[in-house]
């Protein structure tokens, strides 16, 4: 547990506080009002401690109206710094003119349904649309756009002339998912990767994100409702809660405390439900299993039949 | 950001005008907009000033946020203001000539400045007043109305029905419509799109990665919209009643008496323009 001990307590003095290297995201003290000095502001971040280290799978969640957007809109400076501390990567933003187009590059922002973002006449432009803004050369624009194109799976030559618009709901989602990832992003942003996907293509999805959190490092933040998907692939939870970090941890210590997350009116993942009934019952499930088979290894040696 | 743009904001409130029914509110501000033009002098202004503070005080509605309409248009206004001014010939002598080649000199005179503040008030008084419509009526009242109105011309076959559902569904429109421009600009800029920099042609070409999404987006909702009224068997005029029935009240008939005897007389005033313009002690009337 060592490793997110480094969040920063936010008892410390309020000087400026350096974030520790190699960090991804470092947000210190970092409030957020909508319609400030109006009589409808609402508070939607407050005092935000948060130090997430490169290469970790952080999945972030909440209720609607929790700050998680408000907060992932951040990483972006889609939202722009009101007060507090800010630091990705080597982007300070509480400076005063931060390199927006240099951060933007490297946090690669995946928004809800983001198949509705594509607009180019074919798949290729639309996939170059990104690389384009940041000033890729025409050639490498097109290797780096067939990159990533095979990264989600798809056939470069079939797809590339083809019209975005004439693809079904799953290809068009990877292609929206390629320009982004075309521009090899360093952290990757998704809000909601696998909303309206069918189990196959939220599969897909997700082991594609895991794949390259895993072998690129590339540090992921995921927004997601559904607990499963977060049981199984993150390894640090944050749950927001009335716009204040409520929760941070791993996925397993978090489903332990079934009374808190019915509370927050989460679901507790079925294979969480089954182990924390396993430990109930007195026995022990070593932290990494977390699909059914592990799981079942796991019972499988606890009854010294197994040949784990 | 985009937020801000919405026009006709219904602003809530359950004062004397918020409570009159929408058809009345409707053909009255008709009535005032043909009304104004028939105001040619500043002492009508005056009286029309005096009266819209009346409207509005009573409608409980704040001065800024009627205000806010103007802001819209501040543009419009100020450019037919300069254009009146420097395109208007009066009879006596310039207020200020300055030459500029043989043929083309700019002058400015006395009637000139005369009738472009004349032009600029009109459209500002038109603007607010059709402000306090929408400002103390919901939409949903304002297509209603439109619908009651317009009912004598299904004699004539006018589709009247769907021509109201026409408008209700534009109205309703338009806050998801704004709501879906706002995320595909942020997902454009998370891409790097620029909105902000370059010259004309590459800021209008900047917003191509807007727009067809939007447009995109629209049909698709126009659709699923059409399917979701088909599969329950939408039928249109046919045997259709409404949930809310408009009826006419005492605030109705004490405001159409109000405003019917305010634009009377103004225009019994512009009708004896002649006859009283000539009356000496009568002349500030026309001024």
């Amino acid at each position: 547990m060592s490793k997110f001990d480094k969040k920063v307590n936010s008892q410390q003095a309020t000087a400026v506080v350096e974030a520790p290297v190699n960090t991804a995201i470092f947000a210190y003290g970092l409030n957020f009002t909508y319609n400030a000095k109006s009589a409808f502001a609402k508070h939607a971040l407050v005092d935000i401690n948060l130090t997430i280290e490169q290469g970790e799978f952080v999945a972030v969640v909440g209720h609607t109206g929790s700050g998680k957007t408000t907060f992932v809109q951040h990483l972006n400076a889609l939202i722009r710094l009101q007060s507090g501390q800010l630091q990705i990567l080597e982007h300070n933003l509480a400076a005063k003119k931060p390199d927006l187009k240099a951060l933007r590059q490297q946090v690669g922002m995946v928004f809800q349904y983001p198949e509705y973002q594509l607009f180019a006449d074919t798949v290729l432009d639309d996939v170059c649309f990104g690389l384009k803004n940041f000033g890729v050369e025409k050639e490498k624009r097109e290797e780096m756009a067939r990159d990533a194109i095979e990264l989600v799976g798809l056939d470069f030559a079939k797809i590339k002339d083809k019209s975005p618009f004439d693809l079904s709901g799953g290809e068009k989602r990877r292609v929206a998912l390629a320009g982004v990832l075309a521009m090899k992003p360093k952290i990757l942003v998704l809000d909601e990767p696998t909303a309206g996907l069918d189990p196959r293509g939220k599969q897909e999805i997700l082991s594609l994100v895991t794949e390259l959190n895993r072998t690129q490092g590339v540090t992921v933040i995921m927004v997601s409702h559904d607990m499963n998907e977060v049981y199984e692939n993150a390894n640090r939870v944050v749950v927001f809660r009335d716009g204040a970090v409520a929760h941070d941890t791993t996925p397993r210590e978090l489903f332990r405390m079934e009374q808190e997350i019915e509370s927050m009116n989460l679901d507790v993942p079925a294979m969480a439900q089954f182990i924390n009934e396993l430990e109930r019952q007195g026995f022990t499930i070593p932290d990494s299993c977390k699909t059914v088979e592990e799981v079942y290894n796991a019972v499988l040696a606890l009854k010294g039949v197994g040949n784990a | 950001m985009l937020r801000d743009v919405t026009f006709g904001q219904y602003y809530p409130g359950n004062s004397f005008v918020h409570k009159m029914d929408a058809r009345v509110k409707l053909v009255l501000v008709l009535l005032y907009m043909v009304g104004i033009f028939f105001i040619v002098s500043f002492v009508g202004f005056a009286f029309i000033t005096v009266f819209l503070m009346t409207v509005i005080l009573v409608s409980r509605v704040p001065l800024k946020s009627i205000l806010k309409s103007i802001k819209g248009i501040i543009f419009l206004l100020v450019l037919t203001a300069l254009l009146n001014v420097f395109f208007n010939k009066g009879e006596s002598d310039p207020l200020v000539s300055l030459k500029i080649t043989e043929r083309w000199s700019i002058e400015i005179y006395k009637e000139g400045l005369i009738f472009a503040a004349k032009m600029l008030l009109r459209l500002t008084y038109l603007v607010i007043g059709s402000s306090i419509l929408t400002l103390t009526t919901t939409p949903v009242d304002l297509t209603h109305a439109v619908e009651s109105l317009l009912k004598p011309l299904r004699i004539i076959r006018f589709p009247v029905h769907e021509f109201a559902l026409i408008m209700s569904l534009t109205l309703s429109f338009i806050p998801s419509l704004i709501e879906e421009t706002d995320r595909i600009i942020r997902a454009q800029k998370a891409r790097g799109a620029d909105f902000d920099t370059g010259g004309l042609i590459k800021r209008a070409k900047a917003f191509v990665p807007i727009l067809i999404p939007l447009l995109v987006g629209g049909f698709r909702r126009a659709e699923e919209l059409a399917n979701a009224m088909n599969s329950r068997c939408y039928e249109g005029a046919t045997k259709r009643t409404q949930m809310r029935v408009m009826k006419l009240g005492w605030r109705d008939a004490v405001g159409l008496i109000f405003v019917l005897l305010f634009f009377a007389t103004i225009f019994v005033v512009y009708g004896m323009k002649d006859a009283w313009g000539a009356i000496s002690w009568l002349d500030w009337l026309y001024f």
